[in-house]
């Protein structure tokens, strides 16, 4: 057992640590730390700059564009990434659609599509949820009829982050009605943001932001070559999909740095609570306890095992603290003192809520973990 | 970045796990494993190559787990790992080695009444003269005391603190055992005007606190790992349980309210297994003693909070028969009660963390602590 980095891995900590240091924009930086909404061309601009130097794709096969890094690595850079106050980029195209189109999907699309996400020349967005499906996702009712070499999909997505700057939607749809099991049946399809048929119209969230959008598909015909996978094979897709999305979700450097502000707003106001700084400590130490439980995960998929459902727990507890944070950063500041932390735990609500609610990540770890 | 086990850390924890397994687990009366524990080489881990030692705070922690699985009620905690860090902190390799072969066995006495885990708030005294010492004072809650022909006993000479090795067959020394719920030996030792030699001096004046507090983490660390062990075992029966037990016509595992408090114990459980491996690493890793207590402090109260959350909501999910000290799930519980307070609550410990942390100069923390 050997619990320490390596100095091969400490070496490349410092190469990314410095890379960040000189290539992000100030001014992106500067809305970063200050917690501010990013714009599409904040997020485009730092995406090119990663691309240039090829680190683009952690996750990806270096066949496609990846970097060919292990877990470590990956887990190092993405901390490095939140460290020097980069943002997450994106997720929809480089970390959702594209392992499932490398994975199940043919040559065709893996050419025509996974260039584009790598180069930042398509932006993507999730069509999962639907105004009557959330947390019983497999329940969607959005239907894609076969007509020659088409389908013509009509429905509602909603809570969709990104589609107002998105250039295409991963779509689930139903191509078959249910027979069995409301699992059966779904498709997973790639839809042109462009073609006819396809309004997004925005929501506001209670932070007064704009970061999602319900996404209308009305008679819209795609080509049956954008499926991917096999016809009724979606929900198998959705699933792989959805593992790689919460093991992302913990977001524990971005915590740490959620943490120092913190300490650094409480020596601003002033604060001498001895009950507050307990406060704090409980959720630096379980920020330290998930830490680690991070660090055991990734070393089994180092091991090759791939995530499986103990990426849960980082997705809850990581979700927790983020949340845990920013109320207490709120609680520093007062009620009107600064906008910015109101708005930013407004915001953070959503985190308990999606990438499948807290109550369904307890739900699977009662399943697949203690089997019951 | 690697938690494999080596082939020699394996064969440790499969053989403690096998002598966990061979006897009942139960915390009533025990009898003394000291010798089986000499026999199987246990006693020599973490102690220092040149005292016959092998292993660190990692083989530690997979024979506490083990033992915490097994509910296995021994002196190991006190008598091996807390005597033992404090012996390799005073440089005793002689008495090390004695203690790694069951020759010798050692009861740490620092704690005093109403000190509330503070080892720093001793008033005990030692007065020397030109023939050795004096000591007067008392010590609460000295763990294995009864089984220790020495103990190591702290007190104050007009120099700061030091610690001291006393027979337990002195004159002038009195012990007082109390019962105890989860079967573990512990006493109160007064010491009346105990005389000892001036060879007694086991850590000199102003050394005693930091050797005592290397001691009170190594301690710590173990017992986050039988916590660990402990409460795996509470979460594994609970399970069990509530997929056998039939109400309503079901059993009681189909209910989303249990599936989710089970869930819930198992992210607990998770998080105390983190600080375990955390807290070993700490000691592998940090040579700076404030590194070190910051760390230690971190583990015991994650795993103080965790422990009880699962200890509670085991028995409050076996129903009435959780109740019952026939069947073994109290007896898990009771012991994980103790070993949540045992060197420091989770208050004590959040206090030293946030001391540690935000609110002291590392100097003035030096002292404090």
């Amino acid at each position: 057992m050997n619990l320490t980095f390596s100095p091969e891995e400490r070496a490349f900590r410092a190469e990314v640590r410095e890379f960040i240091a000189t290539h992000l924009p100030d001014d992106v930086r500067r809305k970063m730390q200050a917690g501010d909404h990013l714009e599409k061309d904040d997020y485009y601009r730092w995406h090119r700059i990663l691309f240039d130097r090829g680190w683009i794709a952690p996750n990806w096969p270096k066949q496609y564009g990846g970097t060919g890094w292990d877990p470590i690595r990956r887990h190092i850079f993405s901390e490095e990434l939140s460290y020097g106050w980069a943002p997450r980029l994106l997720p929809f195209g480089l970390s959702m659609v594209a392992p499932v189109i490398i994975n199940f999907g043919n040559d065709e699309q893996r050419t025509r599509f996974l260039p584009r996400i790598l180069s930042g020349d398509d932006f993507w967005c999730q069509g999962y949820s639907e105004p009557g499906s959330g947390s019983d996702l497999a329940s969607l009712s959005t239907k894609a009829d076969r007509k020659g070499d088409s389908y013509v999909i009509n429905g509602t997505k909603t809570w969709i982050t990104a589609a107002q700057w998105a250039d295409w939607i991963f779509v689930l749809a139903r191509t078959s009605p249910v027979e069995k099991k409301q699992q059966e049946g779904i498709s997973f399809i790639l839809v042109d943001m462009r073609t006819p048929g396809v309004t997004v119209r925005e929501i506001t969230t209670i932070d007064g932001g704009h970061e999602i959008n319900e996404v209308h598909l009305e008679n819209v015909e795609v080509p049956v070559t954008n499926r991917v996978g096999d016809e009724g094979g979606g929900w198998t897709y959705a699933k792989f999909l959805l593992e790689h999305e919460r093991t992302g979700t913990a977001g524990i450097a971005a915590c740490r740095q959620m943490l120092t502000q913190l300490t650094e707003l409480r020596e601003r106001e002033d604060i001498e609570d001895r009950r507050f700084d307990e406060r704090i400590a409980e959720v630096d130490i379980e920020l330290t306890a998930l830490a680690f439980t991070e660090l055991r995960v990734l070393a089994a998929e180092s091991a090759g095992t791939r995530p499986g459902p103990e990426s849960s727990i980082l997705k809850l507890k990581g979700t927790e603290i983020q949340q845990a944070l920013t109320e207490l950063a709120l609680d520093a500041g007062g009620p009107y003192e600064d906008t910015a932390l109101a708005r930013h735990y407004f915001n953070l609500r959503k985190a308990t809520i999606y990438a499948g609610s807290n109550e369904i990540q307890k739900n699977i770890i009662a399943k697949q973990i203690l089997k019951v | 970045m690697d938690f494999t086990l080596s082939a020699e850390q394996v064969l440790l924890r499969d053989s403690v796990a096998r002598f966990a397994a061979s006897r009942p687990a139960t915390n009533g009366a025990r009898p003394d494993y000291w010798q089986t524990f000499a026999e199987l080489g246990w006693l020599a881990v973490g102690a220092p190559e040149e005292a016959g030692g092998f292993g660190g705070p990692t083989e530690t922690l997979l024979l506490m787990e083990q033992c915490g699985r097994g509910l296995v009620p021994s002196p190991y905690v006190s008598q091996v790992v807390f005597a033992g860090a404090v012996l390799r902190e005073a440089g005793r390799t002689d008495l090390h080695e004695a203690l790694a072969e069951g020759k010798r066995r050692f009861a740490i006495a620092y704690e005093e009444p109403h000190a509330r885990y503070d080892p720093s708030r001793v008033e005990t005294q030692a007065d020397g003269d030109t023939r050795g010492w004096t000591l007067r004072g008392t010590k609460a809650r000295v763990l294995d005391a009864s089984t220790a022909d020495t103990y190591i006993v702290s007190a104050r000479t007009g120099n700061g603190i030091a610690l001291f090795l006393v027979p337990a067959s002195s004159a002038q020394l009195d012990r007082t055992a109390y019962p105890s719920e989860d079967g573990y030996d512990v006493a109160d030792v007064r010491f009346d005007g105990v005389r000892l030699d001036g060879d007694a001096l086991l850590v000199r004046a102003g050394d005693g606190l930091e050797a005592l507090e290397a001691g009170i983490d190594a301690a710590t660390a173990a017992l986050c790992a039988e916590a660990l062990g402990l409460c795996a075992v509470m979460l594994e029966t609970t399970v069990e349980y509530l997929k056998m037990r039939q109400q309503f016509g079901v059993p009681l595992s189909s209910f989303q309210a249990l599936q989710h408090r089970m869930a819930e114990m198992y992210i607990e459980l998770e998080l105390m297994r983190s600080m375990a491996y955390f807290a070993a690493k700490t000691l592998e890793d940090e040579t700076d003693p404030f590194a070190r207590k910051r760390g230690i402090s971190a583990a015991k109260a994650q795993i103080a909070k965790s422990g009880r959350f699962i200890g509670q909501q085991a028995i409050q999910l076996h129903g009435a028969i959780g109740m019952s000290e026939e069947y073994k799930i109290g007896h898990y519980f009771k012991r994980m009660t103790f070993v949540e307070r045992l060197l420091g609550d989770r208050d004590y410990h959040l206090r030293r963390y946030v001391e540690l942390t935000y609110t002291a100069t590392r100097e003035a923390v030096a002292t404090a602590w």
